[in-house]
């Protein structure tokens, strides 16, 4: 509340995971590398395998360039669109979590400083100390995640700090040991994929079979590892917030599910072209395994931070930035109460603290095809709602009146036709679209909030009494407000459902 | 009860111990990559592509930069504790042209590899140094603005109420663009200092060192003064607390380090301009909070020391010092 909105066309969620899954993508290569360089060159020193370390000094070359550039400057990337998307989220992890930024930050200088050092030290440099900076790079890289993780995974699982806002109550906290390891063996995954792209591009002869092997080893261990502490994770992350996840949308599971897809993708393309026909590794499979590791990781990435919806720190503060300990202060003084940054058009300022963290209204997660052809006060009853709707969001926390607010500023950008008008249709196919706007957004056949053995099997007469009554089944539950068209159309959309049952 | 995050987690003297030293070691990288780059582009030295002096400079930038992005982030951090609202408010207001510093600065960072990996010809070597000082320009001007804009709260009010998209570059130029133009000269100073300290046994790399080291430091004190009395409502305030004695410390060192580095006796230079650069980010310092009085009084921040994390960070703080040391002694010392 303290601070101004930054009002973008780009859905917040597609900037940060764009920002956010490209430099883990890096930063994790940037730790397994480390290890990978430092034992693969440890081998060849012992066998003076003069090809296997050429090719080693050429992929600390890449490694510099990816690690040290681009992973450094994206990994800045991520300070500045935090502060930017949600600088009172950020505010929080520097206030409690400085002395663990700090700390890693030692890492961080120790780590760049070694990259170089081990870069520029192929030629300079004995053996045994170029062995020595290669450890001591991948020691400080390996620590700098170990306390990163503690900092992530508080905002998923921040166990006791909740209650007593001790420092290592949160760090060490239920996920953080699943998490380290887990994400340890996706850094060793990496570092083998990367690995693999650069060896890709070798002629392909025996030493080429002989490196991909190698490479391909470090992916399959990898894979090992993290599918095995994927399941170690997903069982310590408290049941609680799983529950309260996988209750209101499958969004974790179906990111699960494709991470499963790309992992299994990802082992096919090692077997065969790692292990079978390594010769064939050519850039096109390097590529294609880059990108099933990359959407892989995006895919957990995407799972994580869905189950931690609807907040960015669980119990603590909403992905809208709203602290939960002031919520009731909120709802009874009103939001525009504590809003330091305001403009002339306070229906808009209530809608972006409120809801353009995740929505706008026509791009990304869009709100006018959930409101098109309804109305100002269906608009702010499903506000008012808002927190029992699929998808897991956060309570709205202001007042009636700015509810209503947010609503005519939402209503005034949407088609206020009627749905028969807008969509042309008719019938059971009107049914259901009026379902949908009016009712799916709470209720789902068979899925969320099922209403299933209420709503079949009853008559028609019934169907339109509860459509009726509507408003006064709960609190959050809006009236019916659509035309006699609409209400018709719903109650045959619905018994259609009724003879499928029956069929 | 849900715990309260609004508090520092060091006495606030500690944080802003530790943000002025972090700033400065910051701030020496980034003036030698800076002013280096404006220096080999502008100066004048003996077949200047091929003249030693100038390639080692071009061979060492790319790490100018490590240490630039690595060190900077200590102090972004330390700064964002102590004055977050102020920071990400104006931030917010500037939203993209801030976002694009990482990516501008990457750019940068590769021109400088691309530099230093492949011996290219004296026309691409000017171009890349060129768009390496663009981008530069560009960061740094950015930091400036926003910077600047964090101790106006009045003002990113106002413009927040006009725009909301992050578009906004702060228009009060007058409040800092001297304070921009005294960086880039400053840099230039630091810059003329290194060029002088690397070609103490190459005639003209020694001459052009000296001679931007001398006029850089004057364009500094014009840039820096004019700013001091650009101030305006706080120039009271200024004259009566510790900065303006820091400024004419600085100010006295500052010609001091300049017999020094005439006389080529470079340990006294570099200390005297090493405390008359710590006086200036104090000075700096001082500024901001003196601009926010009346807004935001860091001291009446609730203190809520976290001494066991803090003590860890200590210990590894250390270790990397140490670390990094015993790097450089194997990297440097004979080899087995």
């Amino acid at each position: 509340m303290n601070y101004p909105f930054w009002d973008i066309d780009i859905g917040y969620g597609i900037i940060m995971a764009v920002i956010a899954v490209i430099h883990v993508f890096v930063s994790h290569f940037a730790i397994g590398g480390g290890l990978y360089l430092v034992i693969a060159e440890t081998f060849a020193r012992k066998k003076n395998d003069r090809l296997k370390l050429q090719f080693l000094e050429k992929l600390s070359k890449f490694f510099v360039l990816v690690s040290v550039v681009f992973g450094a400057l994206t990994g800045v990337g991520i300070w500045f669109i935090i502060g930017l998307l949600n600088p009172a989220a950020t505010e929080v992890l520097i206030h409690n979590y400085v002395w663990a930024w700090a700390a890693e930050w030692t890492f961080f200088v120790i780590e760049i400083c070694a990259a170089l050092l081990y870069f520029y030290g192929w030629k300079k440099l004995s053996a045994k100390n170029h062995i020595i900076i290669g450890w001591i790079y991948f020691i400080s890289a390996w620590m700098s995640l170990f306390i990163i993780n503690g900092v992530i995974t508080y905002m998923l699982s921040p166990g006791d700090w909740i209650t007593t806002g001790y420092f290592w109550d949160g760090f060490f906290n239920p996920t953080f040991w699943s998490s380290l390891w887990l994400r340890t063996g996706i850094c060793i995954m990496l570092g083998g994929v990367y690995a693999l792209f650069v060896a890709s591009q070798l002629k392909p002869d025996d030493f080429k079979k002989r490196i991909v092997r190698f490479n391909s080893f470090w992916v399959a261990g990898g894979l090992v590892i993290m599918m095995a502490t994927l399941s170690w994770y997903i069982a310590s992350i408290p049941k609680e917030i799983v529950d309260a996840a996988l209750e209101a949308k499958l969004t974790p599971v179906e990111a699960m599910n494709a991470s499963y897809i790309n992992a299994f993708l990802l082992g096919i393309v090692i077997i065969v072209f790692g292990f079978i026909i390594p010769k064939r590794y050519n850039i096109v499979v390097g590529v294609i395994a880059m990108v099933l590791a990359l959407a892989w990781f995006g895919e957990y990435e995407w799972m994580r931070e869905s189950i931690r919806k609807p907040y960015v720190i669980t119990n603590y503060m909403y992905g809208n930035g709203i602290d939960v300990a002031n919520a009731e202060k909120y709802q009874e003084e009103g939001l525009l109460a504590s809003m330091k940054f305001q403009t002339s058009d306070k229906s808009a300022d209530l809608f972006r603290r409120a809801c353009r963290s995740c929505h706008t209204i026509d791009g990304y997660k869009p709100l006018k095809p959930a409101f098109d052809g309804t109305d100002e006060t269906f608009i702010a009853q499903i506000i008012m709602g808002a927190h029992v709707i699929r998808g897991n969001m956060p309570p709205f926390v202001g007042t009636e009146d700015e509810a209503q607010m947010v609503a005519s500023h939402i209503y005034k950008q949407i088609d206020t036709r009627h749905i028969s008008e807008i969509y042309n249709l008719e019938g059971i196919a009107l049914g259901k679209k009026v379902y949908d706007i009016r009712c799916g957004k709470c209720h789902v056949f068979n899925g969320y909030n099922d209403k299933s053995e209420s709503l079949l099997g009853i008559s028609e007469e019934d169907l339109g009494d509860i459509l009726d009554m509507a408003g006064d089944f709960a609190d959050e539950m809006p009236d019916f407000r659509g035309d006699e068209k609409e209400r018709k159309a719903l109650i045959e959309y619905i018994m259609s459902l009724n003879k499928k049952e029956s069929n | 009860m849900l715990p309260d995050s609004n508090f520092l987690s060091a006495p606030l003297w500690l944080i802003e111990f530790l943000h002025i030293v972090t700033l400065a070691l910051h701030l020496i990288a980034m003036n030698f990559m800076f002013g280096g780059i404006i220096i080999l582009l502008f100066g004048k030295f003996d077949d200047k592509w091929n003249n030693p002096i100038v390639q080692k400079f071009i061979k060492l930038f790319p790490n100018a930069m490590a240490a630039t992005v690595t060190i900077g982030v200590a102090p972004l951090l330390f700064v964002q504790l102590v004055y977050p609202k102020q920071i990400y408010a104006a931030s917010i207001i500037s939203g993209w042209f801030w976002l694009m510093i990482f990516v501008i600065a990457m750019i940068g960072y590769y021109f400088l590899y691309a530099l230093s990996f492949k011996q290219t010809t004296e026309s691409r070597q000017k171009i890349y140094l060129s768009i390496v000082l663009a981008c530069l320009l560009y960061v740094s001007y950015i930091y400036s603005s926003v910077f600047a804009l964090g101790e106006k709260p009045d003002l990113y009010k106002l413009l927040y109420a006009e725009g909301q998209g992050g578009t906004i570059i702060n228009p009060d130029i007058g409040s800092y663009i001297f304070r921009w133009l005294h960086m880039i000269t400053g840099a230039v100073t630091v810059g003329g200092f290194f060029v002088a300290l690397f070609g103490k046994d190459n005639d003209s790399a020694f001459k052009t060192g000296k001679n931007f080291y001398l006029w850089g430091m004057i364009a500094a004190i014009v840039t820096g003064l004019t700013y001091m009395i650009g101030l305006g409502e706080l120039m009271k305030p200024f004259m009566k607390s510790p900065a303006i004695w820091l400024v004419t410390l600085s100010f006295v060192l500052s010609l001091g380090s300049l017999h020094f580095l005439f006389k080529k006796r470079f340990v006294f230079a570099s200390a005297i301009l090493s405390v008359s650069f710590v006086a200036m980010v104090v000075t700096r310092h001082i500024v901001r909070k003196l601009a926010l009085v009346g807004y935001y009084d860091p001291s009446e921040m609730t203190v809520n020391s976290q001494w066991s994390p803090f003590l860890i960070f200590l210990i590894f703080f250390v270790l990397a010092i140490a670390t990094v040391w015993y790097m450089l002694r194997l990297y440097f010392g004979k080899q087995e």
